[in-house]
């Protein structure tokens, strides 16, 4: 996704400013791209017709502030790689059009990947290496260095004075905000750089993984796919299809997370997860500090 | 206080006593205390009630932040609510979560002032203009001021939160 970072809507490659109030879109003359940046059957995927013949199958339930408008997907189906798309959905702007803040997400998955993180390793002090209690020779005399212990770090099998101590913990959490809006820029990322696909629900015709796999090459979609839904129960046929699939999974909408979606090239959620998302998400702007933690019952909650 | 004592005493053992003469009594059946009659054949068991649940319910707070009643025009308090339509500027400032207009002050090392507008979603940079503009009116002096691209903030050296927070409640925002 870094690589492919800097296509903006799936169009052309790089029309990124210095700053995004410059005015033109200039290229800065000494930058070089590489020619294999954006793939170009991608460009080249069919667009269904733009005019209103697609009847609109979701409004979002929250308000929508007044100065902005919400993001317009295409709804899809998984029944056959060449089936047209059913209807228009409208998505939250305040979750899938908020501005790209690269340092939240990065801040955010080197915390996904660090938290969890315990280094076993340990090695032994002087005092814990076996031996070293007697001096081996006199102070004073023998010609030889003086030395207290065998052990010491100076010598060969001696203890180490600077290493690794022990189980160490590097368990860190991220305020709660950063993370929600970490989610938030993901989502709007992958929105914005034509990753993001709305289903209406996982229901496919085969448990057969080639088929899923057809669908995708024929779509575009990309190498990796992270498909969401909400609730535990899922359709036999796609937990079957993706069971031996490396590049293409099935999570939950609560494991939604940025490491998932930056590994992850494309992303499709269904109509349900998307108001699951939706409504989890915008919550945390209009909520008190917690009095006492959330799993605790609130009236609202 | 001790005359009350000893009345009250004087009415327990009164009280007492007639109880302990109608148990004693040849009429028995007559007299007899409701705590003392039980039901033919059943024993009296517990009995739950989740009526009472609601004194505990309405004692649980809210999660969200209530959306504050229409006022036309300023509320008692010196609140002044939002303008229905958003102003026809190149940029806009959010509430905050509490509906209040995101301008605060610092004052770090001591000695240094400074304003933060948060919240600002357009072009930021017309706004720094409108600011040093409309400060330059209200103080006469050129103020310096920062601009955050990335997290969309802007600062103003000097205290001018009262100033600021007026002008954009005056703008609609």
């Amino acid at each position: 996704m870094f690589r492919l970072s800097l296509t903006v809507c799936g169009r052309t490659a790089a029309k990124r400013l210095a700053s995004s109030f410059s005015g033109q879109s200039v290229l800065p003359p000494n930058l070089l791209l590489p020619p294999n940046l954006v793939d170009p059957a991608r460009l080249k995927r069919p667009r269904p017709p733009a005019d209103g013949s697609l009847p609109l199958l979701r409004k979002c339930d929250a308000d929508v502030p007044a100065h902005l408008s919400p993001v317009q997907m295409w709804v899809e189906t998984l029944e056959s790689p060449d089936s047209e798309p059913l209807g228009l959905a409208e998505l939250h702007p305040d979750v899938f059009a908020v501005p790209p803040r690269l340092d939240i997400l990065h801040s955010v998955e080197t915390w996904q990947r660090n938290f969890k993180r315990i280094s076993h390793a340990n090695t032994k002090v002087r005092a814990e290496v076996r031996g070293g209690g007697k001096k081996p020779w006199r102070q004073k005399g023998s010609g030889r260095a003086r030395h207290g212990s065998i052990r010491s770090p100076l010598w060969r099998g001696g203890g180490v004075s600077h290493g690794p101590r022990g189980p160490t913990s590097y368990y860190y959490m991220l305020p709660m905000k950063v993370r929600v809006q970490g989610l938030k820029v993901a989502l709007s990322s992958k929105t914005t750089q034509d990753y993001l696909h709305i289903v209406d629900s996982l229901n496919i015709p085969t448990p057969d993984s080639q088929f899923l796999l057809d669908l995708i090459r024929q779509r575009n979609w990309g190498e990796s796919v992270l498909i969401v839904d909400v609730g535990e129960a899922f359709p036999e046929n796609i937990l079957q299809a993706t069971a031996n699939l490396k590049t293409v999974n099935v999570i939950p909408a609560v494991g939604l997370n940025v490491h998932s979606m930056l590994k992850h090239e494309a992303v499709v959620l269904t109509l349900d997860s998307v108001r699951f998302l939706e409504d989890k998400l915008l919550w945390h702007d209009e909520r008190f500090t917690p009095l006492y933690p959330f799993k605790l019952p609130y009236c609202d909650l | 206080m001790a005359n009350y004592c000893t009345f009250r005493a004087i009415v327990l053992h009164g009280a007492l006593q007639l109880y302990r003469h109608s148990r004693t009594g040849p009429s028995v059946a007559a007299v007899r205390l409701v705590s003392n009659i039980v039901p033919e054949g059943k024993k009296a068991g517990i009995l739950e009630s989740t009526e009472e649940y609601k004194f505990v319910e309405r004692l649980i707070p809210p999660s969200r932040v209530h959306t504050p009643p229409k006022h036309a025009g300023p509320a008692p308090s010196g609140w002044i609510p939002p303008s229905d339509s958003p102003p026809s500027l190149p940029y806009m400032i959010r509430r905050s979560r509490m509906h209040n207009i995101p301008v605060y002050t610092d004052l770090t090392n001591g000695s240094r002032k400074l304003t933060l507008i948060r919240k600002v979603e357009g072009d930021i940079w017309a706004l720094e203009n409108d600011v040093k503009q409309f400060l330059k009116e209200v103080t006469g002096k050129e103020l310096p001021t920062q601009v955050n691209e990335v997290t969309m903030t802007l600062k103003v050296k000097g205290h001018y939160d009262m100033e600021l927070k007026e002008w954009l409640a005056k703008k609609g925002f």
